[in-house]
């Protein structure tokens, strides 16, 4: 299975040096949303209003990790009806190569990629903080070794299950209509009924009651604990947090596995 | 002779309603050439599939090297190749590369896979090529990139489906060669599929012909032109007159058909029969618009078999993209 597996995740390597366009977009992208967009919106405010994040930006940096894993497994499905309307996935399911390895490779590879421009935008948010002209992240916590731990597998936990149930779609659907339909039926409920971008306050009670079971916001709670020391503000601890996004990672992978399966079934 | 592949009874029906493979029974000897020939629809794909573990029956039985295609489907693909009638390459990879990641998942160990990787490149001649990526490649080197992918294990049986769709007649007669000398060099087992009827008399041993899900008749290239008994001479009247009883009382017509709208008289010499089919046909005052000779072929054993005239046309691709890149290069649907 290893040799099967590492043959696969070369070829997601290969295709993703090949694609440079690809690669500066996903991580510009971001970059420009987190200079444009939380430059333009750093509303008033403090600790109070932004769940212990000492100012807007900082809050909205954190959450624009979750957005980030979030839009970047959006494409981890298209990439798959692709191959297959290449027929690669059928050259690979004629071979006698376990089908949880098709399904594993694109998952690892597309999870990892999901949270490198993730990191990226955490670590540049860090460094606008202390250019003049611009705002940026301000860690008021101790984060330690242990909320840097959390923080790196919460982030890898949402974006396993998120590439998981995307190339599940993929697998699953025929055409790219089909696939970008239910792309975009799901991302703007699944960001917009998250506390990623909106801080507490703003908006109806009912949407908050939403968003505090919503995985992304589970996933930016861990890190906005760790990052900002602010347990007060939080019903629970981040490992309560963190195990409400691993009960939400199991649901979407074995949904995803399901739906896998089906769609690579072959007598 | 150990029996390569066999089938009995073979049926897959899609929709509740289509009868893509009607009945199918076959039986293929080890290292022979086995191809099955037939127009589009005629249910070749289906059956690959079906042998190659890609779609389940829906009723019969299929054995491939011994083994039963539903029950053992991950054994019988360690023992088999295939090469598509699309090119399934990567075209963002080098053709090393495509050859590489095949290799591995067929399990074998990297220093085994670079050897075989490196004699296959030399056999295909893509070596020059091999480090350039697919996507630059011309429609023949794919044609050899998928043979090569497909025999990278070194398969027992291998099945090529519409191996040359698509190439021109010299890339069809040099992929050919390529088929050739893999069956010299290896002993493998060879199932194809072809509408061109040149390709299935050149490369197969023994052959069925296939139309609507059924074989319609099988057997050596030659016993298939045997069946159409000698030369046809086919005579088409200028203003639509019956000619049956004309062209019967002339001397040496062994037989008339009439297959849309043109006479065909069966007899030993067609050179023979033209003067006298003329002098006939001139005598009861009837205008003759062309008279041919038919040699015996594949093209005169399907025509007379299915009473339909069999065009060459370009097969089933295998999904929405290869349909269009197909459309891009010209392809005929």
């Amino acid at each position: 299975m290893l040799r099967e597996l590492s043959a696969l995740l070369r070829r997601e390597w290969l295709r993703y040096i090949r694609t440079p366009v690809w690669i500066i977009s996903s991580l510009l992208v971001p970059i420009l949303y987190l200079i444009l967009f939380g430059q333009g919106f750093n509303y008033p405010g403090g600790p109070a209003q932004y769940l212990g994040a000492p100012d807007y930006i900082s809050y909205f940096a954190a959450g624009m990790v979750g957005f980030v894993v979030l839009t970047m497994s959006l494409f981890s499905g298209a990439n798959i009806i692709f191959d297959k309307g290449l027929g690669i996935v059928k050259r690979q399911v004629a071979t006698p190569a376990p089908r949880s390895t098709l399904f594993l490779s694109p998952l690892i590879f597309r999870s990892l990629m999901s949270m490198l421009p993730a990191f990226l935008v955490l670590g540049l948010a860090v460094l606008l903080a202390h250019i003049p002209g611009f705002v940026g992240l301000t860690i008021t916590g101790s984060v330690g070794v242990l909320g840097g731990f959390e923080i790196v597998i919460a982030v890898l936990v949402l974006a396993l299950m998120f590439n998981a149930l995307f190339l599940a779609f993929g697998f699953a659907l025929e055409s790219p209509q089909s696939y970008f339909g239910i792309v975009n039926l799901l991302n703007l409920p699944i960001l917009f009924t998250s506390n990623a971008l909106y801080p507490p306050g703003v908006g109806p009670e009912w949407l908050h009651q939403i968003a505090a079971y919503n995985p992304v916001s589970l996933c930016v709670n861990v890190l906005r604990e760790n990052l900002f020391g602010s347990g007060s503000y939080y019903a629970y601890s981040p490992e309560i947090y963190f195990f409400g996004l691993l009960a939400w990672a199991v649901a979407f992978i074995v949904l995803a596995f399901v739906l896998g399966r089906r769609a690579l079934r072959t007598p | 002779m150990t029996d390569a592949i066999v089938t009995e009874g073979l049926v897959k029906v899609f929709n509740g309603s289509i009868r893509a493979v009607d009945g199918i029974s076959i039986k293929v000897s080890e290292g022979e050439a086995f191809g099955l020939l037939g127009p589009n629809g005629a249910g070749k794909t289906t059956m690959v599939s079906i042998l190659t573990t890609l779609l389940r029956p829906t009723g019969g039985r299929a054995v491939v090297d011994g083994l039963d295609v539903t029950e053992h489907p991950e054994e019988v693909r360690r023992r088999i190749g295939l090469a598509f009638q699309v090119s399934t390459a990567d075209g963002e990879l080098t053709g090393r590369e495509n050859l590489e990641v095949a290799a591995g998942l067929q399990g074998i160990p990297a220093p085994e896979a670079r050897r075989r990787i490196r004699e296959l490149l030399e056999q295909m001649e893509l070596a020059p090529a091999a480090d350039r990526l697919v996507k630059g490649y011309s429609g023949g080197m794919r044609r050899r990139l998928e043979l090569a992918v497909g025999v990278v294990h070194a398969p027992r049986i291998l099945f090529l489906d519409e191996p040359t769709l698509g190439l021109d007649p010299q890339g069809r007669a040099g992929f050919w060669d390529y088929i050739r000398h893999l069956r010299k060099d290896t002993g493998v087992t060879l199932f194809l599929t072809t509408h061109y009827l040149e390709e299935a008399d050149q490369l197969c041993e023994r052959l069925a012909i296939v139309d609507y899900g059924k074989i319609v008749a099988a057997g050596t290239p030659n016993e298939l032109k045997q069946r159409t008994g000698g030369d046809t001479v086919v005579v088409r009247p200028s203003h639509g007159q019956d000619l049956t009883s004309i062209l019967s009382t002339v001397p040496g017509a062994q037989g008339v058909h009439v297959i849309a709208g043109a006479y065909r008289v069966k007899c030993d010499r067609g050179e023979a029969m033209v003067p006298p089919i003329v002098t006939a046909c001139d005598r009861a005052g009837v205008e003759l618009a062309s008279v041919e000779i038919r040699k015996p072929s594949l093209d005169e054993v399907f025509l007379e078999l299915t009473g339909r005239a069999y065009r060459e046309e370009e097969g089933e691709n295998s999904g929405w993209a290869a349909e269009r890149i197909g459309q891009m290069r010209g392809g005929r649907r």
